[in-house]
């Protein structure tokens, strides 16, 4: 059976607001499920991310590849997460073009790579095991930075179209994440939307950033930004209205809240055509 | 420069504050943050992750610490003990024992009873599903059949035995309770026998008598219905009565435990 479309604007599958979309079945375009959550075979977590899969359309995202780690590929967190897509079905998975774990030990938070020709080949490679272990096409996120690296060559935009490009994977860009990073780095992130190859991109994300004065913070604390609305609306122009994302992961609001911020991204999508 | 070498110096630096400066070395200065600034921004976002889910694991802890005391040695742990796996939910098992060794929790190791209580709680949530016995065929087993029957506690359940009354004191944090002790009235001396389990989708939290305590032990153990008629003799209808009532015992199996010495061995 072939798993119902992605269209539109969704939201981020929150474990507080299960009970009540299980319950009250609003209308939600789809869901996406943070898959490190739900990874433990046969749990009561992945009972309910079953349960969501059989009233939404959804997709897996997940933190815990380690795309860009030296690290070998961690064997058991590929066999669960291919378990858990095997039921939910989702539409497609992705996770982000970074590393999180190294030396034994894992961060679990979104570490960047340094943009070289050296660093292309070996994220390639490990995107193309990690698509044949899955057995399907990722779908790889740019992830907001706050570092540069000395050895550092490329811009992010040319790294990443190139990683897309040459493991032949799908993007997902995140409009806060370029928005963030642009402005730690001091680029246009309207350069960055312009150099990403069109038919590369298959998703967005929107979220919340902090201002810390030296420098942005991608919290997913609080509403989208006015200035990533705006990136928003440049990159729907320039790749048209794909499915979109809202990510709300700290203060978490009520469900009708984080719906009507995904109504806003629908908005800019009927407005974006007008 | 092998990107092993920079992913090594910057994960250390993310669990071991006098390796920034290392790390930095691979990292340029821009703007008003030097490098070893910008590599402190991921070591206080790695940390400010796993410190958010140890406050979601510990809630009762961390109300009882208080934030600032919680934080620092959750800060102080999580350099010690960095993750290993890339399954979040495996990681904080040790916070209690590491409470335990605090010096400032020497005379208050109740909270580091009520640590060992919320681990089990999240332990029990996420132990995986099992199918439970059709105990109609108990009626159809012979006599003998009947005394090597073994039973079992749901496989989420957790058996606490505690100094102090963890499950009150857990009580006592609980917002949703109307009936709930306050937590100035406890008598901190007691002793408490707690069993925690999941139903479905919900956790049981439930104190126990010393009789239910020994005899849900024993059934944990494997004794056999034979063992068990021994060691609770006329009890026994009773406590199984209770058991069975209240869903701690979810299955049952009548081959041998192989691994129990044998009479003649």
């Amino acid at each position: 059976m072939t798993p119902n479309p992605i269209l539109g604007c969704g939201i981020g599958l929150r474990f507080q607001h299960i009970d009540q979309i299980l319950a009250d079945k609003p209308p939600i375009p789809w869901l996406e499920i943070l898959s490190d959550n739900y990874l433990t075979p046969g749990s009561v977590q992945q009972d309910y991310a079953i349960e969501v899969a059989e009233y939404y359309p959804v997709t897996l995202h997940g933190v815990g590849m380690s795309l860009g780690a030296t690290e070998p590929f961690n064997d058991e967190y590929f066999q669960r997460l291919k378990s858990l897509a095997d039921q939910v079905r989702p539409a497609w998975i992705s996770d982000h073009l970074c590393w999180t774990a190294a030396h034994g030990w894992v961060s679990h938070d979104l570490l960047p790579l340094p943009y070289t020709e050296e660093t292309i080949k070996h994220v390639v490679q490990r995107i193309r095991e990690a698509q044949d272990r899955l057995e399907r096409r990722l779908v790889i996120e740019n992830v907001s930075s706050y570092l540069q690296y000395q050895e550092s060559y490329l811009s992010e935009w040319e790294f990443l179209s190139a990683v897309a490009e040459e493991a032949d994977c799908k993007l997902l860009l995140d409009v806060n994440n370029i928005y963030v990073s642009a402005f730690n780095h001091d680029f246009d992130p309207c350069k960055y939307l312009d150099s990403i190859p069109i038919e590369r991109v298959q998703q967005f994300h929107l979220a919340g950033y902090e201002d810390k004065g030296t420098h942005l913070l991608d919290t997913h604390g609080q509403p989208v930004s006015d200035p990533v609305w705006g990136l928003y609306k440049l990159a729907l122009q320039r790749f048209g209205a794909l499915p979109t994302l809202i990510e709300w992961d700290n203060n978490i609001p009520s469900l009708e809240e984080l719906l009507a911020e995904a109504h806003k991204a629908t908005e800019a999508h009927i407005h974006a055509f007008a | 420069m092998p990107l092993l070498e920079l992913q090594h110096s910057l994960i250390a630096a993310l669990f071991q504050r006098d390796q920034l400066a290392e790390a930095a070395k691979f990292v340029k200065a821009q703007g008003s943050l030097s490098s070893e600034q910008r590599v402190g921004i991921y070591r206080n976002s790695a940390h400010g992750i796993l410190l958010d889910y140890l406050e979601s694991l510990y809630p009762v802890c961390l109300e009882l610490v208080g934030t600032e005391f919680f934080g620092r040695t959750a800060h102080s742990f999580i350099d010690q003990m960095p993750p290993t796996r890339p399954f979040l939910a495996d990681y904080g098992a040790d916070f209690a024992a590491y409470l335990s060794a605090h010096p400032a929790l020497q005379e208050m190791l109740w909270i580091v009873e009520v640590a060992k209580l919320e681990w089990a709680r999240h332990a029990a949530w996420h132990t995986v599903n099992q199918v439970a016995s059709d105990f109609t065929q108990l009626e159809t087993l012979s006599a003998e059949q009947q005394a090597e029957l073994r039973f079992q506690l749901p496989a989420s359940a957790q058996l606490l035995s505690a100094h102090s009354p963890i499950h009150s004191i857990w009580l006592a944090h609980q917002d949703e309770y109307p009936d709930k002790p306050q937590f100035d009235e406890i008598d901190l001396e007691e002793a408490q026998q707690v069993l925690i389990f999941r139903e479905q989708r919900r956790l049981h939290q439930t104190t126990l008598s010393p009789d239910d305590w020994a005899f849900l032990n024993a059934v944990q153990n494997q004794a056999t219905m034979a063992d068990l008629a021994e060691q609770f003799a006329d009890q026994l209808p009773w406590l199984f009565s209770v058991a069975m009532q209240e869903n701690w015992i979810y299955s049952f199996t009548t081959t041998p435990d192989e691994t129990k010495p044998t009479r003649n061995s």
